[in-house]
């Protein structure tokens, strides 16, 4: 079976290792992720500003290309997926949008391709994944952390309890590790402003990092880029700022589910994380 | 500053952009309480809107407080009167940026973090903040 698949900007720069493990994954699940042809980025963030039409055009023209291929797509990306998502949402509560943007695309477009988020395949596919799993993971307790644009905004993205999801335990779960809760699971890591007030990102990584620690967290899993740049590169700098700071690995969701289904290690993509993962591996003989 | 405004009234400026009524915040500060980033803005985002409510231009225009918002929409999933507070701060942000006045200069950012940094960390500092 395949399936479309939009990766977007990062997935082929910073992000290749959620690129790699994710296509080892759903090979091992019997899935090819076929990608879409001649795909450019989605504009980075979904405007706030109603006139602002010109950075709708972006993820419309992804989203017709798309619906040419097929009726799905899966995008891994938290950003990507909230971009896309939004963006065919706003077009579907506004048709005089949708009127004035397809006059100015070459492709015409109806607002009706679905946006596939890995989890939510895997979701879908819970045997599928359990029945493929190798190796044991329950001794490693992992902080699932959803950030913000998976959830929100709810109505649009309709993906999970904006509160209290369970996706990503669940997720976690079926790939044999053991979930930890914690309450700042979904708050934001500091996001862009790492670019221009660092100081913000750092505090607000390390603050959900020290919570997810507190609750009894080995490592921490994201889906995000972005995040998982925030909370992995900067803890250098929590360190600086609280001397106490105990530094934790952070993973792709695909990472841990690739080392679960026993993958070799050359298709994890780990030596690209900035805080260490390979002591807490072989402490529980993961690798 | 008060040129980009002369003209038009600020406060329905400010609705137009972001399609929310300002009347709506009954002002009870559930977003300030939950924002991840209050602390460094040097007027939260409850004040923030009231000095939109007021229509007070220049007080508006000089706080940095929107310039931290991070759009991560906790305020907006728990505003009691659905008010779509990152809205309100993006629009803020905009009469900036058509203003010309954006909040980063391209140059002047670290070279090594723009080697470090995923390129969606930088594209969304530029897609917020320039023009």
């Amino acid at each position: 079976m395949k399936l479309q698949y939009y990766p977007g900007c990062t997935l082929y720069t910073k992000a290749k290792p959620l690129n790699t493990s994710l296509h080892a994954c759903f090979n091992a699940v019997g899935i090819e992720l076929a990608e879409l042809p001649h795909w450019y980025c989605c504009g980075t963030t979904f405007t706030l500003a109603r006139d602002n039409r010109m950075s709708l055009i972006a993820p419309l023209r992804i989203l017709a290309k798309a619906q040419q291929e097929d009726g799905k797509v899966l995008v891994p990306c938290s950003i990507c997926y909230n971009t896309l998502k939004r963006a065919n949402y706003m077009l579907k509560e506004n048709t005089e949008t949708l009127d004035i943007i397809n006059e100015h695309l070459e492709e015409s477009y109806d607002g009706n391709e679905i946006v596939l988020h890995p989890l939510e395949f895997f979701r879908d596919n819970e045997e599928l994944v359990r029945s493929k799993v190798k190796k044991s993971l329950k001794d490693l307790k992992v902080g699932c952390y959803y950030g913000c644009l998976l959830l929100r905004p709810e109505q649009e993205i309709q993906f999970d309890d904006p509160e209290a999801p369970t996706i990503f335990e669940n997720f976690i779960s079926s790939v044999g590790a053991t979930p930890v809760d914690f309450p700042l699971k979904v708050e934001c890591c500091g996001a862009y402003l790492v670019v221009n007030s660092p100081d913000a990102a750092v505090e607000a990584s390390y603050k959900l990092l020290r919570n997810a620690q507190d609750n009894g967290a080995d490592v921490v899993v994201t889906t995000c880029p972005l995040c998982y740049y925030n909370l992995d590169a900067l803890q250098a700098k929590m360190k600086k700022a609280h001397p106490d700071f105990k530094e934790i690995p952070i993973f792709y969701f695909s990472q841990i589910m690739a080392i679960a289904l026993g993958m070799e290690e050359k298709k994890l993509g780990l030596e690209q994380n900035k805080v260490s993962p390979y002591e807490i591996l072989k402490e529980y003989n993961l690798l | 500053m008060n040129k980009i405004l002369a003209d038009k009234d600020l406060t329905r400026r400010i609705e137009e952009i972001s399609d929310q009524k300002l009347s709506d915040c009954y002002q009870c500060g559930r977003c300030t309480a939950g924002c991840p980033f209050a602390e460094f803005m040097d007027v939260p985002p409850n004040q923030v809107i009231r000095f939109m409510q007021l229509g007070l231009k220049e007080d508006l225009l000089k706080t940095q407080g929107p310039w931290f918002c991070a759009a991560c929409l906790v305020c907006q999933a728990r505003c009691p009167r659905g008010v779509d507070i990152p809205r309100l701060m993006e629009a803020v942000r905009t009469i900036h940026l058509r203003a010309k006045e954006g909040l980063i200069d391209v140059p002047e950012i670290d070279k090594e973090f723009l080697l470090d940094a995923p390129p969606l960390a930088v594209m969304s500092a530029f897609s917020k903040f320039t023009y």
